[in-house]
């Protein structure tokens, strides 16, 4: 079997040759481990897609995670000048803009004081000029949504870019035996950030009718993404769902907030895509809410941090959901990817392909991202522990 | 005269407009600020706290209690300032440098405020140099410092072992996501805040005045 296909095998809930391994690595990762800059990684759709299929390819993974978005082709034509600042990197715009990109971390755009970030009062906000918003554009979040330093406004028909989709396109071309995915925001998660994550909180009390308006209008525009992403080569799609867990919001306020606008997006995007799996990364605590989960009718839950970073176990979550959902995740990425020996990831490992090999439907993962400073040599454990426990004539 | 168990309930409630106009009504009638603060803003506080800790609220339920709180505390300052009041201890707070989260360390503001602390905000993204000034500036009882990301906890271990070189010998607590009692006990803090409620608990603690 082919990676896409191990993994397409795992999505669907068959049993594949061997259980699939695939990490999300947080953006920092390759800005640590490929000698490639941040600004360049950050800004350049091909330095992306080449960092992207090189940590693929050097852990053996099974598929790769698109979490930025096709960036502007002419997106150095707009830099003023790059200053080194201890050891970050300021990219001052033309505009003012700036910027700044640590040696290990997603970068953040901020106003010319390089400390200010701005963002509107939930007043400001009307619903009916919310459609989709990119906290990872190149110029920073804005409301209304416009795209990178150039002029590009976005209005529909023609809301996103014409190099939204690049990065799909990019590694999709380079690697047609990888299982290629590609992400979206949640309308909630959207909203989050679009108000700084303690304001929208309160909106949900304020004013929920207003936030279920937005949540609606965010929809439309995230089924437009999904199809584009499907349409682009991406063989899944992952909602990016990460404040929806127990620490931050209620069941009821899941119930009432992001079950709807989740069904929903999922519901319009497979009316176009029925056969390509889309799942959801909800970060923490997310033992009380699994079944509200299955309900927006996803195909497969990403994350499920163990305790202490969370609460779901794999084994009491494949009994709950694994009928239904694929599962991707599991393993702790701070205390034992991070902090742990190469031997305790194989240990863990082993552990999580025991309960999550049997009738298949499970991909060995982190539960959230591979944190920057992970030591390669435990990532590459992950590997060999699929190679190794997770084939399917072995039983651990 | 005004109810401070009716106080207290909006507080819990979240309803700002309401506490404010039940803080100033008790001024207006002459009542003692402490009382009001213990027995209306710090009670409703209390509340919001031990729900918390059992799950029957959530995040957005204890912001809008603690902006509530603000909403009446910002009417108590002045008349405490006026008349000597001293707060329960100062707390030194902030997200350590390089990352720029802030609703845990946003929440863990309000509610020590909420239980009587003053506290001194120093924002997201603090580099070294401006906690020590901080510390030199307010001799804080305590220092509290929050970080999100996997990236970022590795500061603190840093700013602990300065501020102890610096002299600094209070208290020092530390929170955020990705860390835990260990990882606090390693890096040399004397308290971890699992949560916004367990912070407060903590610093009480710290300062002997635990309940």
């Amino acid at each position: 079997m082919t990676s896409r296909e191990r993994m397409a095998v795992a999505m669907g809930h068959g049993v594949p040759d061997r259980v699939p391994v695939m990490c999300q690595l947080a953006l920092g990762h390759y800005f640590l481990r490929t000698g490639v800059s941040p600004i360049e990684i950050w800004h350049d759709t091909p330095a992306f897609g080449d960092v992207l299929l090189a940590l693929q390819r050097r852990y053996g993974f099974d598929g790769l995670l698109i979490n930025l978005p096709g960036r502007d082709p002419d997106w150095r034509g707009h830099i003023e000048r790059i200053e080194d600042v201890g050891a970050d990197q300021h990219v001052v715009w033309e505009n003012g803009l700036v910027t700044i990109c640590p040696p290990d971390d997603n970068p953040h755009v901020y106003q010319s004081d390089r400390a200010t970030r701005l963002f509107p009062g939930f007043e400001e906000i009307d619903p009916a000029r919310l459609y989709y918003v990119e906290p990872h554009d190149i110029a920073g979040l804005s409301y209304p949504t416009r795209w990178g330093f150039g002029s590009r406004k976005a209005a529909r028909p023609d809301f996103f870019p014409p190099w939204q989709y690049d990065t799909i396109r990019y590694v999709r071309a380079r690697a047609p035996d990888v299982s290629v995915h590609a992400e979206v925001w949640s309308p909630f998660s959207q909203l989050m950030d679009l108000l700084d994550y303690g304001n929208a909180l309160m909106a949900l009390l304020d004013d929920p009718g207003k936030v279920s308006a937005c949540l609606d209008a965010l929809a439309d525009g995230t089924i437009e993404l999904m199809r584009g992403q499907a349409r682009a080569g991406a063989d899944a799609i992952l909602i990016s769902s990460a404040f929806a867990g127990a620490g931050f919001v209620s069941c009821e306020h899941y119930r009432q907030f992001v079950l709807p606008c989740e069904r929903k997006i999922i519901a319009g995007f497979k009316e176009a895509c029925p056969d390509v799996p889309v799942y959801t990364h909800t970060c923490g605590a997310i033992g009380d809410r699994l079944e509200l989960l299955q309900a927006t009718g996803t195909d497969g839950i990403d994350t499920l941090d163990p305790p202490p970073l969370g609460d779901v176990e794999l084994a009491d979550a494949k009994q709950r959901v694994g009928h239904r959902l694929f599962i991707k995740g599991n393993m702790d990425p701070v205390n034992t990817l991070l902090a742990g020996t190469p031997d305790d990831v194989m240990e863990d490992a082993r552990r999580r392909i025991e309960a999550g090999k049997p009738g298949g439907g499970y991909i060995l993962s982190t539960a959230c991202s591979v944190s920057p400073a992970t030591p390669p040599e435990n990532i590459l454990q992950l590997r060999a522990a699929v190679d190794r426990y997770g084939r399917r004539e072995v039983y651990p | 005269m005004v109810d401070l168990e009716q106080l207290a309930q909006q507080v819990i409630g979240g309803r700002a407009d309401e506490t404010g106009r039940l803080v100033k009504q008790a001024l207006d009638e002459g009542m003692d600020a402490q009382t009001v603060l213990e027995r209306g803003l710090i009670a409703g506080m209390a509340v919001i706290g031990m729900r918390f800790r059992a799950n029957e609220i959530f995040v957005p339920e204890v912001l809008v209690a603690a902006r509530a709180m603000k909403a009446g505390l910002e009417l108590l300052e002045p008349v405490f300032a006026a008349s000597g009041v001293q707060p329960l201890g100062t707390v030194v707070l902030g997200t350590v440098k390089g990352d720029i989260h802030d609703i845990g360390k946003n929440l863990v503001g309000m509610m020590l405020r909420g239980a009587g602390f003053r506290v001194i905000d120093l924002g997201v993204n603090v580099p070294q140099p401006k906690l020590l000034e901080a510390v030199a500036q307010h001799s804080p009882e305590i220092v509290a410092l929050s970080a999100l990301l996997t990236t970022t906890m590795g500061q603190m271990p840093l700013n602990i072992r300065a501020l102890r070189d610096a002299g600094y010998a209070g208290k020092i607590m530390v929170g955020g996501a990705p860390l835990s009692q260990e990882f606090a006990e390693k890096a040399g803090a004397d308290a971890y805040g699992a949560n916004a409620p367990d912070a407060v608990e903590q610093a009480l603690r710290l300062i002997g005045a635990a309940a």
